[in-house]
């Protein structure tokens, strides 16, 4: 049963995914690429990490993909604004992306015998998680905050025009 | 090797790997720099399910607090881009990058 | 965290309170004057602070920071480049028109992002500092938002860092899936316990070189280098040149001490390959280019090339000759960059070679302390440069690196050409009418006194780097 979930979540992801890149309309790519982050918050929640699910539902389906349709709609772009690629260019990208999966693929089989895996479940919780990140993690989640800081006074210093009577 | 919810872990292995390669796929195939932040926020989150993933099957919840943080970092990564990319359309009018365009050599 | 946690952390702690009060002046009233000072004086302060450690200080802050002495000599290099950087921004940002407050914000909070990425040794704290520093990166790329190359320099570089971060976070999440260890320490331990490495581990290492190599711009990860050197402003330039590349190194510094890496053939020899592809492509790349901007950053490409020998080196030795090569080419550096960042006015950037032309007769000075900068580039005698590419050479023999000591030297020889080029350039009789619009001389002199300093460091540790090479063996 969750093999097959786990099967059917897995095949809409990567559809989905691939489903972004080559969608003409932008707009497409970002439903699409929603559809994929929910599949994701799908395979942690089979994975026992139901809070991490959660969290990635409102940080990505509901924050950054808002933000992108946000952005695509003010610039209105659409299919005509997609600019063309070369061919060859487009083929070597696809090469590329075929010898890294192969690269990937080669390295990483037989991994199982590797990991070492302990039985006890229950690290998803908000509880370990808290504990972990306020106890062990508390410096980076001060740095995250100076992280923040600094993408929001990028972010506010670039986007702001120039002079008022801008169009955008 | 059966873990608690019967998945073997390859399978998130060849799950997350092939995310990340339809995501760089991505970056090199478009040239529409929103789409290619998507396609970079596609490969964070392979990394994400592969850490999780890890996490889970390790018992370790370092890596899924790891995945807290990759997530701020991705927040942040777009707000500056997305300002980037309206200030590059103010003055250009297009998002239309190419990443070799102007590499003289 | 306890107290003495909290007393070895001070100099973070300073940064970014100086970022905060910098935020609230803005917020009262936008002066340059003031942000200036108070960022240039918060720098100051932070560094006499940590002048108060002992050089053995050793404070582990589990499981993610070291405050060692290695460190501290790093953050102390951090913060002197970036207040040279904050010396030379203020007459670049006087003269033109767009808000100058923030950029000594995103300085500030780039400089800590380094500083955390120096001190780490657990992946958290090392991507987080990265990052750190990418996103105000990112912003004082584009920091000139009107100039036609800067929002193309800074698109660029989003997207290729975004990239290469992905790649680092591949990378260390197979080295997680097989060790389940996050700390360098953990991963040196398993690396010890294990007899043949598994072969995701390797793949792991190998993105996590990648992701790497993107920032620090080898061969062939270099390509961005270029384009974003010339589109962002010049302090920006410099402090990507210098803190940027810098902390990387000393990150790989410590993670390689940590999984004693050099010990891997397989790793020995992609550095190998990556140093003699930069070193070769860098130099060569740079005889054609007549924008100056673009010539260092060609020429930063092959430092990093000559660098990777004396990381490769290993052990104490290699250490000891990174940190000098670093401490040589942060000062020739930030110099050139200085200089250009001095002569450039009001619309552009003096980035084009025809700029400099018979520079000579009209600001001698400016041309004599260029020509010393250019001249330790090249690792001429009596200039740190020399003595950092002697102590390089010294470590690659030691270890027999013997093809890489060869292509070191001749790539010397290419770079020397395009160094003289420019001075030749400098020496031209021919005069150009210049007719920019100048300053108050005043804001000048910090600029002059910033780079006048900089050349009396260059030619003191020419000639007796001595001081300098017993404090380095102290922190190592």
């Amino acid at each position: 049963m969750t093999l097959n979930l786990f099967y059917f979540l897995s095949f809409l992801a990567v559809l989905s995914a691939l489903m972004v890149v080559f969608s003409k309309n932008p707009v497409y790519s970002v439903l699409y690429l929603i559809i994929t982050f929910f599949t994701i918050a799908g395979h942690y929640i089979l994975l026992d990490a139901q809070f991490l699910a959660v969290v990635h539902v409102i940080v990505y389906a509901g924050a950054i993909m808002v933000l992108f349709l946000y952005v695509i709609m003010l610039l209105n772009l659409n299919r005509e604004s997609e600019p063309h690629k070369s061919n060859i260019l487009k083929f070597a990208a696809v090469i590329c992306a075929g010898l890294l999966l192969v690269v990937l693929v080669g390295s990483l089989k037989g991994t199982e015998a590797i990991v070492q895996q302990s039985g006890k479940a229950g690290i998803g919780y908000v509880k370990t998680l808290g504990e972990v990140m306020f106890k062990e993690f508390l410096l980076p989640f001060e740095i995250t905050s100076i992280l923040l800081l600094a993408a929001m006074v990028g972010a506010v210093m670039l986007g702001k025009s120039e002079k008022t009577n801008d169009t955008i | 090797m059966q873990p608690q919810n019967g998945i073997p872990i390859d399978y998130y292995i060849w799950l997350a790997a092939a995310l990340f390669t339809i995501g760089v796929l991505g970056v090199l195939y478009r040239r529409n720099a929103i789409i290619i932040f998507m396609c970079i926020e596609l490969m964070l989150n392979a990394v994400n399910v592969l850490l999780v993933a890890f996490s889970t099957y390790l018992n370790d919840a370092a890596g899924q607090v790891f995945v807290f943080f990759i997530m701020a970092v991705a927040a942040a990564e777009v707000a500056v881009g997305l300002a980037i990319l309206i200030m590059m359309y103010r003055n250009t009018k297009t998002t239309d990058i190419n990443i070799l365009n102007r590499l003289k050599w | 965290m306890n107290r003495s946690d909290l007393y070895s952390l001070t100099p973070l702690l300073i940064l970014s309170s100086a970022a905060i009060l910098n935020f609230f002046s803005i917020s009262i009233k936008r002066n340059h004057k003031v942000i200036f000072a108070i960022t240039v004086l918060s720098l100051i302060g932070d560094f006499i602070f940590l002048t108060s450690y002992s050089l053995y200080h050793q404070q582990h802050i589990d499981p993610l920071l070291v405050v060692d002495g290695f460190g501290i000599f790093n953050i102390g290099l951090i913060l002197l480049t970036t207040l040279v950087v904050a010396l030379m921004s203020y007459a670049y940002f006087e003269q033109r028109e767009e808000r100058k407050e923030e950029y000594y914000i995103l300085l500030i909070l780039a400089a800590l992002g380094a500083c955390i990425m120096v001190i780490s040794k657990h992946f958290v704290s090392f991507f987080l500092g990265l990052e750190v520093l990418s996103v105000s990166l990112y912003s004082l790329i584009a920091y000139l938002r009107t100039r036609e190359r800067s929002d193309e320099a800074g698109i660029k570089y989003l997207i290729l860092a975004a990239f290469s971060s992905a790649f680092l976070l591949f990378g260390m999440s197979l080295i997680y899936a097989t060790t389940g260890k996050m700390d360098f320490g953990g991963i040196g331990y398993y690396l010890t316990t294990t007899q043949d490495i598994p072969l995701i581990m390797m793949a792991g290492l190998g993105m996590l070189i990648v992701g790497a190599g993107f920032k620090l711009g080898v061969v062939p990860f270099h390509m961005w280098t270029p384009d974003v050197y010339e589109g962002a402003p010049t302090p920006v330039t410099a402090f990507i040149a210098t803190v940027s590349k810098g902390g990387m190194i000393a990150l790989l510094v410590r993670f390689f001490n940590a999984i004693n890496g050099y010990q891997y053939e397989s790793f020995t020899n992609l550095f190998t390959v990556l140093s003699i592809a930069s070193m070769f492509v860098g130099n060569i790349l740079a005889l054609r280019q007549t924008n100056l901007k673009r010539i260092l950053a060609y020429s930063s490409i092959s430092h990093i090339g000559y660098l990777l020998v004396a990381f490769l080196s290993g052990g104490s030795m290699g250490a000891q000759a990174t940190t000098f090569y670093l401490v040589a080419y942060f000062i020739t550096t930030l110099g050139a960059f200085g200089i250009i960042a001095t002569l450039s006015d009001q619309h552009r950037d003096a980035e084009l070679i025809d700029d400099y032309r018979g520079l000579l007769w009209r600001r001698p000075l400016t041309a004599v302390a260029f020509s010393a900068m250019l001249l330790s580039l090249a690792g001429i005698p009596l200039t740190a440069g020399f003595i950092a590419k002697f102590y390089v050479i010294t470590a690659g023999i030691g270890t027999q690196h013997w093809l890489l000591v060869f292509c070191l030297v001749v790539n010397s020889v290419i770079g020397l050409y395009y160094y003289i080029k420019i001075i030749a350039v400098m020496f031209d009789q021919k005069l150009q009418i210049k007719s920019a619009k100048e300053l108050h001389p005043l804001v000048y002199v910090i600029s002059s006194v910033t780079i006048a300093v900089l050349a009396v460091f260059l030619f003191w540790l020419g000639v007796s780097p001595e001081g300098m090479l017993s404090l380095i063996d102290d922190v190592i």
